[in-house]
């Protein structure tokens, strides 16, 4: 047996077996404080909810930091439901109104008002030189303005909220605590983009007050239930309650975020007392945990999807047949059951349930065939020649493990599918002859298509911008989604794009839904939500 | 004398220079910064907003000229993912990996060079097999093998030390021990066999037959004579202060230059990568620079030869 890091920590948990209980330093003469070991605190060293668009940043800033005007019930199944803005309606199709919550104090003191939320979707802070697609339309809101020197914004944060907003065209007061969101198209997804990751809402004081935008992304000044204290990139977040939150007192003193990468540390850290949570376990190591009395692994699916994607350009995947085939030949329940031990499950193609009537509910991903998929290779005129597939190590959970479970399946419908290791993402999607398959997840960051199917493989996606796949129909059905307002034409805009790319031109199949876990003492009462989010505000923990 | 001073320093900085070029090659060659640094799952302008900001959308060409000629005017670069000067990240981290190589480097000295001394001496016995055993041992097993059996008996099992971090004295305990077992392993093996090697020479029976105490034989001629490929081992763990503890930090999470330099890796951030290796290769000539001398110190036939030469 190979002696690996993880191999060591099950040998060392099994021979301490049941010897190892709980062991707490948690402080509790007024509120307790917890340490939580993650594999990564932000990618970007910031807290900026527009520059850290990743898993890990969800993980730190909702439930904890930052807060939207329209939240993500994360005790329950991520309904929209009022946060920042108690009620909100609809204008026109291209007007929200939302009135705000009165009494929401900031991290430092400030009243929120409709002058920050305003200031939150302003070109200072979200949107520098970008303009609305249609902004023609309707007069911009402000002059562009010339940022103080180490206020500008980074490149990158302009486009994600263009991305994120591509149409908004300005925020209006009507009064003190009330706002207007105005598209410069009509949008049916505006309420979903009011509660997205990137629309959260900052003290425009805050950020004034800061010197930088750097010293600004590193302390932001919010609303959440805990305010930062002290952060150190890659090393920790120390956040520290926000005694006058408007949801009540939190039930913590502080929260610490601890980096820790390796697992065998955090599971380690976990077992010796000196971590309450321990963050990004792998399924295998849920069994082991478990093993010792007093520990327990919380956690599940997740808003993100696995998927292996191809490029229909590629010599041997330019007949759909092969694709469909790739498709039809995976057993994703074996998948699920053993590599995953049945905690997460196989989604009905690139959608979630939270789509509410866009969900489809009678969507499946193609079915496990063995003998149709041999059929289509045979169609195909396949010859065996070699289709590779380029793979990181191990970037998603159990990730090699699924690449290698994958080429034995493609191999037994006759597919001659050949792993390339790869080192970084630019590698995966450098393009030239060697694309065809690779690894890849999906998020859909609000309630409706539009922020995933077209997101990610409509014109402006990342498969059709790096040249992997496109289809004239398919872009055609993406404009549909992003300015129709009659929802059932929507809703069968949205079918017929299911069946282009997951059936019948496949840019990608769906292997599985994500989950996440985490380990935890059994006699902490917390409640992991379905999402990377954390929720430790009030009513979420007990000892 | 100065002339090999001169000839010496020129060397180092063409090490240093090849070192910078080969990891400037090797980084830029080996994926886009951008897509690493924002994500699988950024959105195709935000990446190419990120491109042009860093310069990243020239030919590579350009960007080494450009990097070159700002290490020139002392400018270090500033790090992608971090948007600070990367001298003043590398800095900032220097503090932690001394406070683990330093104790380090003490325990293998401590450790390494009495065992070895000592099992050299008593050649056969069972405390030199069991030196040599331990050494064996020590050198063998992986770093990271070796701080996962510590954690699980000193922190999960008996809970006497902290398992991670860098709060307290204590948390350095472990990490100090696993970096000080392999190369006190090291360093007992090869001081013992120099010691054995010098022992075995005439001068030595030579100084014994004329009756010198033992101890003042060992003294005045067998340690000498034995540290000089000794201080070569030294010299070269003194060179590794700086980034001698990669896994270890790792496995600790100890915020030190080795996890930056991982992390920086992983993310293509090379300002910061090219920053810690200038700052690794300098240590390194300078710790081997600092050994050539001391060779001329502890050897008169080497300061002799020099000076005859000069």
């Amino acid at each position: 047996m190979l002696i690996s890091r993880r191999n060591a920590l099950r040998l060392g948990t099994a021979a301490a077996g049941s010897l190892i209980l709980p062991r707490f330093a948690i402080a509790q003469a007024d509120r307790p404080s917890i340490t939580i070991a993650v594999q990564k605190i932000t990618n970007s060293n910031t807290l900026d909810v527009l520059r850290e668009q990743s898993n890990v940043g969800e993980r730190i800033f909702f439930g904890s930091i930052w807060e939207a005007l329209i939240g993500r019930d994360l005790r329950g199944q991520l309904q929209p439901k009022p946060l920042l803005a108690t009620e909100w309606k609809r204008i026109d199709d291209q007007t929200v109104e939302l009135k705000l919550r009165e009494g929401v104090k900031f991290h430092n003191g400030d009243e929120m008002t409709a002058e920050d939320v305003v200031f939150t979707f302003s070109r200072e802070r979200m949107f520098a030189d970008t303009e609305p697609k249609n902004r023609t339309t309707i007069k911009a809101f402000e002059a562009i303005p010339t940022p103080r020197p180490g206020k500008e914004l980074p490149p990158e944060v302009p486009a994600v909220a263009r991305r994120a907003w591509p149409d908004l065209a300005r925020v209006d007061i009507v009064d003190k605590y009330t706002v207007r969101f105005v598209n410069a198209t009509p949008d049916v997804t505006l309420e979903g983009r009011l509660l997205r990751y990137g629309s959260d809402i900052m003290s425009r004081r805050g950020w004034e007050e800061a010197a930088s935008y750097l010293d600004w992304a590193r302390k932001p000044v919010t609303t959440g239930p805990y305010k930062v204290e002290k952060f150190t990139p890659d090393t920790e977040l120390l956040l520290v309650s926000h005694d006058d939150y408007w949801g009540g007192l939190p039930p913590l003193k502080s929260i610490r975020f601890v980096e820790v990468p390796e697992v065998a540390s955090r599971v380690n850290g976990l077992l010796s007392g000196e971590y309450q949570f321990a963050c990004d376990i792998p399924p295998d190591l849920i069994g082991e945990i478990e093993g010792n009395a007093g520990f327990e692994v919380q956690g599940g699916t997740i808003l993100n999807h696995r998927l292996t994607v191809f490029d229909k350009n590629h010599a041997q995947l330019a007949d759909a047949r092969i694709r469909r085939a790739m498709t039809h030949a995976i057993d994703r329940q074996s998948i699920v059951d053993s590599l995953w031990a049945g905690r997460t499950q196989v989604p009905a193609g690139l959608q979630w349930p939270y789509y509410g009537d866009m969900f489809q509910a009678d969507w499946t991903v193609p079915e496990f065939n063995p003998e149709l998929a041999m059929s289509l290779v045979k169609e195909a005129g396949y010859k065996g020649d070699v289709i590779p597939y380029r793979l990181l190590n191990n970037y998603y959970t159990n990730q090699n493990a699924t690449a290698q479970v994958l080429v034995e399946m493609w191999k037994a419908v006759g597919l001659n599918v050949q792993i390339e290791s790869k080192e970084n993402w630019a590698q995966i999607m450098e393009k030239g002859d060697t694309r065809a398959v690779r690894d890849w997840s999906n998020s859909a960051p609000f309630n409706d298509p539009v922020s995933s199917i077209v997101a990610q493989h409509g014109p402006n996606g990342q498969q059709q911008q790096i040249g992997e796949w496109t289809n004239a129909e398919m872009n055609e059905l993406c404009l549909v989604l992003e300015t129709s307002t009659d929802r059932p034409a929507r809703a069968k805009a949205f079918r017929r794009m299911l069946e282009i790319c997951e059936r019948e031109d496949p840019a990608y199949t769906v292997l599985h839904q994500n989950a996440t876990f985490t380990a935890k003492p059994k006699n902490i009462q917390w409640k992991a939500a379905p999402a990377f989010a954390m929720d430790f505000g009030p009513g979420n923990f007990a000892l | 004398m100065i002339r090999y001073i001169l000839t010496r320093l020129f060397r180092a900085m063409i090490t240093i220079a090849l070192v910078v070029t080969f990891a400037f090659v090797v980084l830029r060659l080996s994926g886009d910064p951008a897509v690493i640094i924002l994500g699988p799952e950024a959105p195709p302008d935000a990446i190419a907003a990120f491109r042009k900001a860093w310069g990243l959308d020239q030919p590579v060409w350009v960007q080494y000229l450009d990097y070159f000629a700002a290490i020139f005017r002392g400018d270090l670069g500033i790090s992608m993912r971090d948007g600070r000067p990367a001298i003043d990240l590398v800095m900032e981290r220097i503090p932690a990996t001394l406070a683990l190589t330093l104790p380090a480097l003490m325990l293998k000295l401590a450790l390494g060079v009495p065992a070895g001394v000592y099992a050299a001496l008593h050649q056969g016995t069972a405390f030199d097999r069991s030196v040599m055993i331990g050494a064996v041992f020590g050198f063998a097993i992986p770093s990271f093998v070796l701080a996962l059996v510590l954690v699980l008996i000193f922190a999960v099992t008996l809970g006497w030390l902290p398992s991670g971090g860098r709060d307290t004295i204590w948390h350095a305990i472990l990490p100090v021990l696993t970096l000080g077992a392999g190369g006190a392993a090291a360093l007992a093996r090869f001081t013992r066999s120099a010691m054995l090697e010098v022992l075995g020479r005439p001068y030595i029976r030579t100084a014994s037959a004329k009756g010198l105490p033992w101890a003042a034989v060992v003294r005045g001629h067998a340690l000498p004579n034995a540290a000089i490929p000794t201080v070569t081992l030294i010299g070269f763990l003194v060179g590794s202060l700086i980034a001698g503890a990669v896994v270890v930090e790792s496995v600790f999470s100890w915020p030190g230059v080795g996890r930056l330099l991982v992390v920086a890796v992983a993310n293509r951030d090379l300002a910061v990568v090219q920053c810690i290796l200038l700052l690794v290769a300098a240590t390194m000539v300078t710790s081997n620079l600092i050994v050539d001398f001391l060779y001329g110190a502890l050897d008169p036939r080497l300061r002799h030869g020099a000076t005859a030469g000069a």
